[in-house]
């Protein structure tokens, strides 16, 4: 099952970066939106799955997964809808500003 | 001692508070008074005899770097030759600037010049040494381009700063091999242990580091370019730096270092051969100029080649004759800038086809020049010291082969030739000396010159006349001069103590008087014939050497560049995010394959059983079709919620693989960035108008994107399967309850074991918050005031 | 006493926080950012000395022993490092109000700033690679408020690129976390490092290791990842700027700085060479775009990537000298970055415009300016008695000594070139004939001074470097043998 995971991460992967690889903006921010999928479910895998209970104590079990990715995942999470909430925004003012989502056109030269 | 060294530091630090009162009394006073007690302070340990005293001030121990000063001979000589020509140079620079010139940087130039030379030549440490030499490029700079408004003088400075740059940094690296190799850094200790320096592997480079540091400094064939855009300078600086001391400082170097070098054949290759080159290519170019500074600064550079291949002989009488005519080229060179000063500053030109017949003007500077240019050109003439050292260095030309053993045949065939190179190159320095004397002061005056030159006031001529009269006393008692100043010299500088040098004119009709002869037959006869053979300039033009090498390399250095930069550095994300990726993949799997990390060794590969495993498999498919439907959706709404379907997907995994937690709050995050989403792109363009992509360009991202895919894949796999340690959360687990007090394992890391990490988790959140907020509401035209 | 450990975090965090409350009153904000920078300077000075005293301070937060809980460890590298930072924060808030409008002042510029050192402060002293994530997130998220901050069109344009870089090494790096959890099953850097130290299969340690690497070069602008930078670093203001080019990049390098000696030196083979093609790489490279430039900010910022070529090439040189020159690089640099930003932006605020070849004779109306422009060129350049000259001279010796004598050709090389690229600028803007320059006196001495005040530090870490380079180079030897913080950190008690 951890195969299939990593490879399902992996793939994600590859589809976040095709993303990011665009020139529209509005694919680059769904691109980042996939990589930060990919990334936790990376990170979920990296402990073991679906070898015990949820990690909630309950007398008798003996054998919980791993708690220590979630509570990473959980934290990076947040952090990444900080960050995807910025760069949305960002990306509409950018794009208000400077008439364009093609990033091809936003290169801009040293002097202005 | 240490006071002496620095003084000039701190008189310079001073000069700005004096400069304030340039127009009562000029700031030069106070820097001609302090080098003049330099002067005799040197001149007191001179005669006192009190030599080799060593002081020591700890400065950067944890470097090796001391401020050991060490007078030896060799540096008394060099120490009574910067300060006394530097309290000339003062003198006749205030009468030379005007007080509405910047005095204030000037003469703090000036001192701080001064400083670094005399700390370059006292200093026993290595990179004490290094330090002052740094210095000395620094102010020769600052004091080239004094009149930074024009051009010349800015291009002249840079290039200056540049050459002599590129051998200070070469004698970094040269000291720090001589420091790994011998363990020290003091200089006198190394000097010790040659024999473990001749045989480090390392010893070719130090020995190609060191030329490229002195001959740089010193101006040596190919890279002379510098001293003659130098002239730029203010003429004093050009008489005191640019001919006598700054330029010594790289001869100097190799004296310094000649009790090691001079055992090793290809060091007296190279030295004689770079010497012998530059005198000629030096003297040739001379005979071309037509500004009087630019024959000076030509010949200057043939002068420094002809003492460079004298330290390459490595014989003791070459290395008295080397440290002998630094002395001589001191006094003569110096007197004739100074004379070329006092021309420019009367006549208001330097160019020699416009001046003529300044003799009946201005007879004194006409008797300095003659005096000077003759000795420079080593007319047999009793009275000028540049004969008696050009004897020597015929002689020690001569006798080269007598002298010294050479082990190889190239070797022994170039000091078989040398005597006879050394008399080509000297030919053309009897030319340009004529040249430089006759044509500024015999012949017919220009008409306006002719009015208003004449001899200026005593003041300027002072230091010009003692200098030369530097030339007289040197002729007239040579021995005195030998026993006590060159002597103590050449033994600090030959390691032993070598048989003592008497110097005469007269030896009868030996070796070298013919080739003096030879020389002064000949220089007769070219000069008088060069209307005939100066088109060979034509042929052998001066900018065929360095300067187009230079000018085309400095360009380079700005347009090259830019079209190397713009086309790495273009603007485009795509592009940056492409090689990053692109980069960071192929990387990381060549190491992963490379230290044979693959493999599945622990990792469950039996097939997966179909009824059990469903939901997890349905969920996989759904969300790559979800990610693909995304990637391939024209329409931006659609985009957006097939996008939510990916994370909700990820949300029922979580809870597939007993994570309540996260799929609680993946679930709820996913909602509100949905929204977000939505409320952002209802003003994004739609993405139907999206322009076709080339072909080729949407290969390239495929590939790259499946790469990096599958590179994390491979790392990933291959990370899972070799677990080598047990996982701490088996602690968390157990003390949960016990010591957080809490049943969810996963929110007592959070906000207790890990509570840090929760904090600053939220601060994130807060900054974006506020940043968001900011990023609306703050709308600036222009950011900065 | 261990609690201390806390400060360098806690003191700008709780200073963010009360500038937001205070930002509509301008005039007591930039007291209290003034003094709250002066506290943190005074208070991280008295921690060096304690540390240097005393011996290293660890704090295991929440109480929680390590490697369980989240280590803070205050020990003579990271210590040093926030006392830097707090020299430069303090300089940069001394020089905001001359450069920043006072409406972004309003809008929490100064919350973002010093939350903004919050985050470089917790990289540098944490001990746990999953919270080094965090502080990133922290500082990254600062620095895109920053960067964004005034919203001008350019700035809008570059930070995107900014962000997205950003954003994409974010997630490396926790991906990359969680491999080496996989492995080693701990995020614990002590004990990372007692564990691969123990391991027997280094090959897949080092191939983690190596998406690590990349993702801190990312940050640390290392060939071949630097492009981002340049642009969007000169598009905030000059403080902003400042902050960036002093603060950023070097965390990027303190990082692998950190994790390359303790954790991953399993195999230096691979290592050593990696860190010092890449620093070569990124020497030469970067030189080349100060060349191209005729921007001022842009030299400068430029010239922030060869630097940090010296560092890595130092760190992959792994003896005394080599590690010894890029931590004193790494000190020195960061504030004569500062100080160059800050002079850079003065210039190009006096004299109308960024481009070089419009300007022209500026010493005459601005000579402290000119010559403080000049001394830091030559600092940039390593030219004796200055700072750069000392790290250099380190490299260079640790280059030779492990035999890398093409290292130190290049190195010496782009010494060279940053010289001319620095003067040719310096040539350019304060020489030849000026024409009719706007003048801006008003805010000269305001601007001055704080550049100044780096200055001073910059002369003083060359002229008076025996008062730090002993404790570097004992740094050096600390880090040459991890087994000293792991036995800091956990212990023994395993």
């Amino acid at each position: 099952m951890e195969i299939i995971m990593i490879v399902l991460a992996g793939i994600l992967f590859g589809f976040a970066v095709y993303n990011i690889l665009q020139k529209r903006l509005l694919r680059i921010i769904i691109g980042t939106a996939l990589l930060s999928h990919a990334a936790h479910l990376f990170i979920l895998t990296m402990g073991k799955l679906k070898r015990g209970a949820a990690p909630v104590l309950v007398d008798g079990t003996e054998n919980y997964t791993d708690p220590l990715p979630q509570a990473l995942i959980l934290t990076s999470i947040v952090i990444s809808f900080g960050v995807t909430s910025l760069l949305l925004v960002l990306a509409y003012r950018a794009v208000k500003t400077n008439g364009t989502d093609n990033m091809e056109e936003l290169r801009g030269n040293d002097h202005d | 001692m240490i006071v002496a060294i620095l003084m000039p530091f701190l008189i310079a630090m001073c000069i700005p508070f004096i400069a304030k009162f340039k127009y009562r009394i000029h700031t030069g006073y106070a820097v001609f008074v302090t080098s003049l007690s330099l002067f005799l302070y040197f001149l007191v340990l001179l005669i006192s005899g009190e030599t080799n005293i060593l002081y020591r001030y700890s400065w950067i121990p944890s470097l090796g770097l001391d401020l050991t000063f060490y007078t030896d001979g060799l540096a008394l000589f060099f120490a009574l030759l910067i300060s006394g020509i530097g309290a000339l140079v003062a003198f006749y620079s205030i009468f030379y600037l005007n007080r509405e010139e910047r005095l204030g940087s000037f003469y703090v130039y000036l001192l701080l010049f001064m400083g670094a030379m005399l700390g370059i030549v006292t200093s026993d440490n290595i990179y004490a040494l290094y330090t002052f030499w740094e210095l000395t490029s620094v102010s020769s700079f600052l004091l080239i381009s004094f009149w930074f408004t024009r051009k010349a003088s800015t291009d002249g400075a840079l290039k200056s700063m540049l050459i002599t740059f590129i051998g200070g940094f070469a004698l970094l690296g040269g000291l720090v091999l001589l420091h790994l190799v011998t363990g020290t850094t003091s200089i006198r200790e190394i000097l010790t242990q040659g024999d473990l320096i001749l045989t480090s592997d390392w010893f070719p480079l130090i020995v190609v580091l060191l030329l490229l540091a002195a001959c740089t400094k010193s101006a040596q064939f190919p890279f002379h370019i510098w001293l003659p855009d130098a002239m730029e300078a203010p003429t004093p600086v050009s008489a005191y730096l640019h001919s006598a001391t700054m330029v010594k400082a790289g001869l100097f170097l190799l004296l310094r270092f000649t009790p090691v070098l001079k055992e090793s054949e290809a060091f007296f290759i190279a030295v004689s051969i770079i010497g012998l080159v530059t005198l000629f290519w030096g003297s040739y170019m001379a005979v071309r100029q037509t500004d009087l500074k630019g024959i000076l600064a030509y010949s200057t550079i043939s002068q420094l080649g002809m003492i460079m291949a004298m330290i390459g002989y490595g014989t003791e009488a070459a290395i008295f004759a080397a440290i002998f005519h630094i002395l001589n080229h001191a006094t003569f060179k110096g007197s004739l800038f100074m004379a070329v000063g006092i021309i420019d500053h009367e006549t208001g030109t330097r160019d020699i086809r416009k001046l003529g017949g300044l003799w009946k003007l201005m007879p004194v500077t006409g008797i300095i020049s003659i005096l000077a240019s003759f000795s420079m050109a080593g007319v047999p003439l009793p009275i000028l010291n540049g004969f008696y050292s050009k004897e020597e260095f015929f002689s020690s030309s001569w006798d080269l082969t007598a002298d010294r053993a050479f082990s190889t045949d190239f070797a022994a065939v170039l000091a078989n030739i040398v005597p006879y190179v050394a008399v080509a190159g000297s030919i053309f320095t009897f030319v340009y000396s004529m040249y430089f004397y006759f044509r500024t002061f015999t012949g017919k005056a220009e008409k306006d010159t002719a009015e208003k030159a004449h001899d200026p006031k005593f003041g300027m001529l002072a230091s010009p006349v003692l200098l030369v009269s530097g030339v007289l006393l040197i002729s007239i008692f040579p021995n005195w001069f030998s026993r006590h100043l060159l002597q103590p010299a050449a033994n600090a500088v030959y390691g032993e103590t070598m048989k003592e040098h008497s110097i005469h004119f007269w030896h009868g009709l030996v070796p070298a008087f013919i080739m003096s002869l030879i020389v002064v037959a000949l220089g007769i006869v070219l000069y008088i014939t060069r209307k005939y053979w100066t088109v060979l300039y034509n042929v052998l033009p001066g900018k065929l050497s360095g300067n187009i090498v230079y000018a085309s390399l400095l360009s380079a250095s700005e347009k090259q560049t830019k079209v190397v930069n713009d086309r790495i550095v273009n603007g485009s994300i795509r592009q940056y995010n492409a090689i990053i990726i692109s980069v960071i993949s192929i990387v990381t799997l060549v190491i992963l394959f490379g230290t044979n990390s693959f493999d599945l060794r622990n990792i469950d590969t039996s097939p997966v059983s179909l009824p059990q495993s469903l939901p997890e498999l349905a969920v996989a498919f759904i969300m790559i079709a979800a990610a693909f439907g995304s990637t391939v959706s024209q329409k931006k709404l659609t985009a957006v919620i097939i996008l939510g379907v990916v994370g909700y997907g990820l949300s029922i995994l979580f809870v597939l693989f007993r994570a309540p937690d996260l799929a609680l709050t993946q679930l709820s995050i996913e909602t509100i960035t949905v929204v977000l989403f939505l409320l952002c792109f209802r003003h994004l363009p739609e993405m139907e108008q999206e322009r076709k992509e080339k072909r080729s360009k949407k290969i390239t991202n495929i590939f790259i994107a499946s790469l990096c895919g599958l590179m994390m894949m491979l790392v990933g796999l291959a990370a899972y399967s070799q677990r080598l340690f047990p996982s701490i959360s088996e602690y968390f687990v157990k003390y949960s309850y016990k010591l957080g007090g809490g049943d969810n394992i996963v929110n007592v890391i959070l906000v207790d074991f890990r509570g840090l990490d929760t904090l600053f988790e939220i601060t994130v959140l807060a900054i974006a918050a506020l940043g968001i907020y900011s990023l609306i509401k703050l709308r600036q035209k222009g950011g900065d005031r | 006493m261990t609690n201390f450990a806390i400060l360098p975090i806690l003191i700008p965090f709780l200073a963010g926080i009360i500038l937001a409350f205070t930002h509509n009153r301008i005039l007591l904000t930039r007291r209290l950012a003034a003094l709250f920078a002066l506290v943190h300077l005074i208070t991280m000075g008295f921690l060096l000395y304690k540390v240097l005293i005393d011996g290293s301070i660890v704090l295991e937060a929440g109480d929680w022993i390590a490697p369980y809980g989240i280590i803070l460890v205050l020990d003579p590298l990271s210590t040093l490092l926030v006392l830097t930072t707090s020299i430069i924060l303090l300089a940069v808030v001394w020089y905001a109000p001359s450069s920043v409008s006072e409406e972004q002042e309003s809008f929490y510029f100064y919350t973002f700033v010093f939350l903004l050192v919050t985050g470089v402060s917790g990289a540098f002293v944490t001990g746990d690679l999953f919270n080094l994530f965090v502080f990133f997130e922290v500082l990254l998220m600062a620095s895109y408020a920053l960067i964004t901050h005034g919203g001008k069109k350019v700035q809008l344009r570059e930070s995107i690129k900014y962000v997205l870089i950003n954003l994409f090494s974010s997630m490396l790096f926790v991906t990359a976390v969680s491999y080496i959890y996989a492995v080693l099953g701990t995020v614990n850097m002590a004990q990372l490092a007692e564990r691969a130290a123990a391991s027997d299969q280094p090959g897949i340690i080092t191939t983690v290791a190596i998406l690590l690497f990349f993702v801190f070069a990312t940050k640390g602008a290392a060939f071949p990842l630097y492009y981002w930078m340049p642009h969007s670093y000169i598009v905030p203001n000059p403080v902003v700027s400042a902050l960036f080019g002093a603060l950023l990049t070097k965390v990027g390098v303190y990082s692998l700085l950190r994790t390359f000696t303790l954790i991953f030196h399993q195999q230096p083979e691979i290592i050593d060479q990696l860190f010092i093609w890449v620093g070569n790489l990124t020497m030469l490279l970067g030189v080349i775009g100060a060349l191209a430039s005729r921007n001022i900010k842009l030299i400068v910022a430029y010239n922030i990537i060869p630097a940090i070529g010296f560092m890595l090439v130092g760190i992959g040189i792994f003896n005394h000298d080599g590690l010894s020159g890029s931590i004193y690089y790494l000190l020195q640099d960061m504030i004569v970055k500062a100080a160059l930003f800050l002079l850079a932006g003065t210039i190009a605020a006096a004299a109308g415009t960024s481009d070089i070849n419009k300007m022209g004779g500026m010493i005459r109306s601005h000579p402290v300016l000119g010559w403080m422009f000049f001394v830091a060129g030559l600092v940039l350049a390593g030219v004796p008695p200055f700072s750069g000259f000392i790290g250099k001279l380190l490299l260079v010796r640790g280059a030779f000594e492990k035999g890398e004598a093409v290292t130190v050709i290049i190195m010496l090389l782009t010494s060279l070139l940053i010289l001319l690229s620095i003067v040719r600028a310096f040539i350019r803007i304060f020489w030849g004939e000026g024409e009719a320059i706007k003048q801006q006196k008003r805010h000269n001495a305001r601007r001055l001074l704080p550049a100044g005040f780096l200055m001073l530090f910059t002369v003083f870490l060359g002229v008076g470097a025996e008062a730090i380079l002993p404790t570097v180079q004992q740094i050096a030897d600390y880090l040459l043998n991890p087994q000293a913080y792991i036995d800091l950190v956990l212990k023994g008690g395993r």
